[in-house]
């Protein structure tokens, strides 16, 4: 029992992490009817370009618990920047022309050209990132938790709870619902539509560089750390329903559980098999998403 | 003959290259390509015709030569065995992917396979017990008569068992290309291709005619899987060694990256592409002659641009982009060192650079020049079917039971959140009548239709036509018991000729299947030249014979409509419903459309009519039935409805009413 409720807190951590990732899919996906095919890629990013500024505050002789917090701002900056960089090259491009799913192969395109770099950049093996917290897990009941795995549901919540906050209640924030409801209404309305798809990519991108910071004191970083999470967070994002941002957490949250009850009960080896079980069953018995409303067509 | 005589040509052509080409490096190379180029005209199925994303042939093309590797490790079964389990293997898992992944539309087919990619991967390596895991597979030459099985027991069969030399191993990939290229063209050019440009012209008409847009997707798909995996058995014994790293996402991509490159919805296309990709990493891995390279084309580049800034001076912005990513390129290449090291680099700027400046591929580049040079090469081929009596384009009439309602439709209620568009409406067809549905705009009728057709799914109520409940079916299901429409903004299939459009509405009269087609069998050549016949006849019927081999959207906007009309009788239908056929029409126009439905009546057919233009309404309809906000306001004959002062007031205002 001890061991099960170990693997259900641990599940949690890498389920919102997902859920993060997702989340920046349904962002653009709103918006756009598009999204990153190079997210996991943005994550990396995110995470690499953290683990450079923190290592140049700490060379500053700043503690790693506040050069964390000093480059957060970096990095979400960063992510912004990325995403606006994706949508302006990729995206509004590929639309522009019409290409039927140019933008799949454009996103894709850059994921791959940012592996590249950043493997020039930082290297192929994987980096250590040092860890804000103390990394003695605390005994809590009957189990052990990471500090940092507490800072991972604690930060991932509170992000996409500002986007929702920032969504709902700003000016700008309800031009991004009023896209994501009817573009061509709101662009009439006098939306600037295309600034709003950008800036949901930026938004998108921002969430995935966030998450690469979340994540990256409990693993490693490097080039390759982004390709499987992205990948996860698309069979979150189906499991959940592409419009949902409570589907993304519990998605996440049940994609994160499975995996890890998988990886302890059968082999770690086929831990990653439950993601896209989990997809093709949801997809079969409510396509939608399990928390996903069912499009109507109109004639 | 005439089809016969470039097959005959590719056959010569296949069998003098090993003449041609001695150096067994360059055989290998060209042997490869069209290995790949079996793969990349599969994807072009899905991603080319029906527009469908598939990042996942990479996992399909390994499954296959993974299969080969299992049947040959565990089970000494050797090479002409594979090539039918692994096909059949593929078009399994395809089926697994595809039957989930496009029933929404989306990018959700493009997710799925690109998380199947990565997982097959992981679970080759992992199972190592039936792969070899990271070992990876060796595979010998296959005999070209393997009888090494029976030559216990049949010793002089031993005999032949003579390993393949690589010159005919050669010779054989490149017939099974071309067999592979006879069997796409058979099946793109049957019922089944023409499903796949109308499925994507107007999914809904496609639907609403019996043709699934769900079932020729998946069936797209799985014979696109099909035949990855059936190159996938010719990679590994032509590699004679697989590992798991052969089949990554990477090379999914460059799968892509090759249909795009060439040109899809071609054959040419993908052979192009393939040998691109194929030659690809010797291009990347020669520093030199990749400068040179990247230099020619910053130098045509500059040629190209300046010559069309000067010719039109408007293109200037447009073309200054990519004429200076050319230059920067070259000049990146004169800068870089280690090439290996960008080589992902410089293959995502190709895709960048295809997608934006090459979108219709090099094929459909040089088309475009050619076209514009001697443009009566590109003019479609002219199929002229001479079409029979009127009668042909009708089948027997249905027998009519006068008596019994042909259509029931009890307390239908559809609900959209708040709004209630239909609040339990009655309505009874009988059959061999002409039943009008008309009233104000916004009072239901266009969803009743929708709800008739399966497009929406009523929130209450039944629906009975004839013994079937129809309250739950999908669009194709009810086409297929006999249920016909068109639509209130024309929905045809713009790309296809007159004739296709009924040809796709007769898609019920095919009988033969994707294998017989695929082998071309008379029946597969029977059913064609039938159904071409009736779509002349109906044609005829509807008077549009003159401009059968048109594209459907150089119409004139009446024309359409009589089009929707004669795609929509294709279907053999029991029960025909006309959403506002007369929109947009002349007087003269509108008069024929009367003689039309009329004529369709005395065949048998119950009409629904929803129409705006009272005098049509008026002078045909048996029975109407006017709405009002969802409602049923009146029923009966075309005076008694007219008399009725509920009807009058919801057309003119309850103060009108009173007036009169």
């Amino acid at each position: 029992m001890n061991i099960f409720a170990q693997l259900l807190v641990s599940g949690v951590s890498v389920g919102m992490i997902y859920a993060v990732i997702a989340f920046g899919y349904q962002l653009t996906f709103a918006t756009s009817k598009t999204l990153n095919f190079g997210q996991g890629e943005a994550l990396m990013l995110g995470a690499l370009v953290g683990l450079t500024t923190i290592n140049f505050l700490i060379g500053q002789s700043i503690g790693t618990f506040w050069a964390y917090l000093l480059m957060l701002p970096v990095v979400l900056v960063f992510g912004l920047a990325q995403g606006a960089f994706v949508e302006w090259l990729g995206v509004r491009q590929a639309i522009r022309i019409k290409s039927e799913a140019g933008w799949i192969m454009a996103t894709i395109a850059l994921g791959i050209i940012f592996k590249n770099l950043a493997e020039n950049v930082w290297g192929r093996d994987p980096l250590k990132f040092p860890s804000p917290l103390p990394e003695a897990a605390l005994q809590i009941g009957p189990v052990r938790i990471q500090p940092m795995e507490i800072a991972i549901v604690a930060g991932a919540l509170a992000l996409m709870a500002a986007v929702e906050i920032f969504n709902r209640r700003s000016i700008f924030g309800k031009a991004v619902v009023a896209t994501a409801n009817d573009r061509d209404a709101a662009g009439l309305m006098g939306v600037n539509t295309s600034l709003v798809i950008t800036f949901s990519y930026a938004l998108s991108s921002l969430s995935a560089a966030f998450a690469g910071v979340l994540v990256a004191p409990v693993t490693l970083t490097g080039a390759a750390m982004g390709a499987v999470l992205g990948l996860k967070a698309f069979a979150v994002a189906i499991i959940g329903g592409l419009s949902s941002g409570v589907g993304a957490i519990v998605g996440g949250l049940i994609l994160g559980i499975v995996e890890t009850l998988t990886g302890f009960y059968i082999s770690t080896g086929y831990k990653d098999v439950p993601g896209l079980v989990l997809l093709l069953l949801v997809l079969s018995l409510k396509p939608s998403g399990l928390f996903g409303v069912a499009a109507i067509k109109k004639v | 003959m005439r089809k016969l005589l470039p097959v005959l040509a590719a056959i010569a052509a296949v069998l003098v290259i090993p003449f041609a080409v001695t150096s067994p490096y360059y055989l290998h190379l060209l042997q490869t390509i069209a290995i790949f180029a079996i793969v990349v005209l599969g994807l072009d199925i899905v991603f080319g015709y029906t527009g469908e994303v598939s990042i996942g042939h990479a996992a399909l093309f390994g499954i296959g030569a993974y299969t080969a590797g299992v049947l040959s490790m565990h089970f000494n079964i050797g090479f002409w065995p594979s090539l039918i389990a692994a096909p059949v293997v593929t078009a399994l898992f395809g089926a697994l992917l595809a039957l989930p992944a496009l029933r929404v539309t989306g990018p959700y087919l493009a997710m799925v396979t690109l998380a199947f990619g990565t997982i097959v991967q992981i679970l080759i390596n992992e199972i190592v017990p039936l792969t070899n895991g990271p070992l990876g597979v060796k595979f010998s030459t296959p005999a070209l008569f393997d009888w090494r099985d029976y030559s216990n027991a049949l010793p002089f069969l031993d005999m032949s068992a003579k390993r393949m030399k690589e010159s005919q191993f050669f010779i054989l990939s490149g017939l099974a290309l071309i067999g592979v290229i006879v069997v796409i063209n058979r099946i793109l050019a049957s019922r089944f291709g023409r499903a796949f440009e109308a499925l994507r012209d107007s999914p809904i008409a496609c639907d609403c005619m019996g043709v699934s847009v769900y079932r020729h997707k998946v069936i797209a798909f799985v014979a696109s899987a099909a035949f990855a995996g059936f190159a996938g058995v010719f990679f590994a014994y032509s590699e004679q060694y697989i590992a798991p790293n052969n089949f990554s996402f990477e090379l999914s991509v460059l799968f892509l990256l090759a249909v795009t490159m060439g040109g899809r919805k071609s054959r040419l296309g993908p052979l192009i592409g393939a040998a691109i990709i194929v030659y690809l990493p010797n291009l990347l891995a020669d520093i030199s002659l990749f400068r040179i390279v990247a230099g020619v084309i910053a130098a045509v580049a500059v040629i190209a641009g300046g010559a069309s800034a000067i010719r039109d001076p408007d293109s200037r912005r447009r073309v200054v982009t990519p004429v200076l990513l050319c230059v920067a390129f070259f000049v990146f290449s004169l800068f870089l060192q280690k090439i290996t090291d960008f080589k992902l680099t410089l293959f995502g700027m190709m895709i960048l650079f295809v997608v934006y400046y090459l979108p219709d591929g090099i094929v459909g580049f040089l088309k475009q020049i050619f076209a514009q040079i001697v443009p009566s090469l590109f003019g479609r081929a002219q199929m002229s079917t001479k079409g029979g009596a009127e009668s042909d384009a009708f089948v027997a009439a249905p027998i009519v039971d006068k008596d019994r309602p042909l259509l029931n439709v009890g307390r239908v209620v559809m609900q959209f959140g708040g709004l209630k568009a239909l609040g339990g409406v009655d309505l009874t067809v009988k059959p061999g009548t002409i039943h009008g549905l008309i009233g104000p705009n916004g009072s239901g009728k266009s969803t009743m239709m929708n709800v008739l057709t399966g497009i929406y799914t009523p929130t209450a109520g039944e629906v009975k036509f004839e013994n079937h409940s129809l309250a739950g079916l999908k669009s194709p299901q009810i086409a297929a018991l006999g249920v016909a429409r068109t639509f209130q903004n024309v929905q045809l299939f713009g790309e296809l000729t007159l004739t296709e459009n009924v040809l796709v509405g007769l898609q019920h009269t095919y009988k033969s299947g994707i294998f017989e087609i695929a082998l071309g069998l008379p029946r597969a050549l029977g059913d064609e030249a039938g159904a071409r016949k009736r779509a002349a006849a109906i044609l005829d019927f509807v008077g549009l014979a003159g401009l059968a081999n048109e594209e459907a959207r150089n119409l004139p906007y009446g024309k359409q409509r009589l089009l929707e009309i004669g795609r929509a009788l294709a279907l053999d239908p029991k029960l025909l419903l006309l959403d506002e056929p007369a929109a947009g029409l002349t007087a003269p126009d509108i008069k024929e459309l009367i003689g039309i439905i009329r004529k369709i009546r005395d065949h048998g057919i119950t009409v629904i009519l929803i129409e705006h233009h009272m005098d049509v309404v008026m002078s045909i309809c048996d029975t109407i039935t006017v709405l009002d906000f969802g409602e049923k306001i009146a029923e009966g004959k075309a005076a008694e409805v007219q008399a009725n002062p509920r009807v009058i007031e919801a057309y003119l205002g309850g103060a009108a009413a009173t007036a009169v």
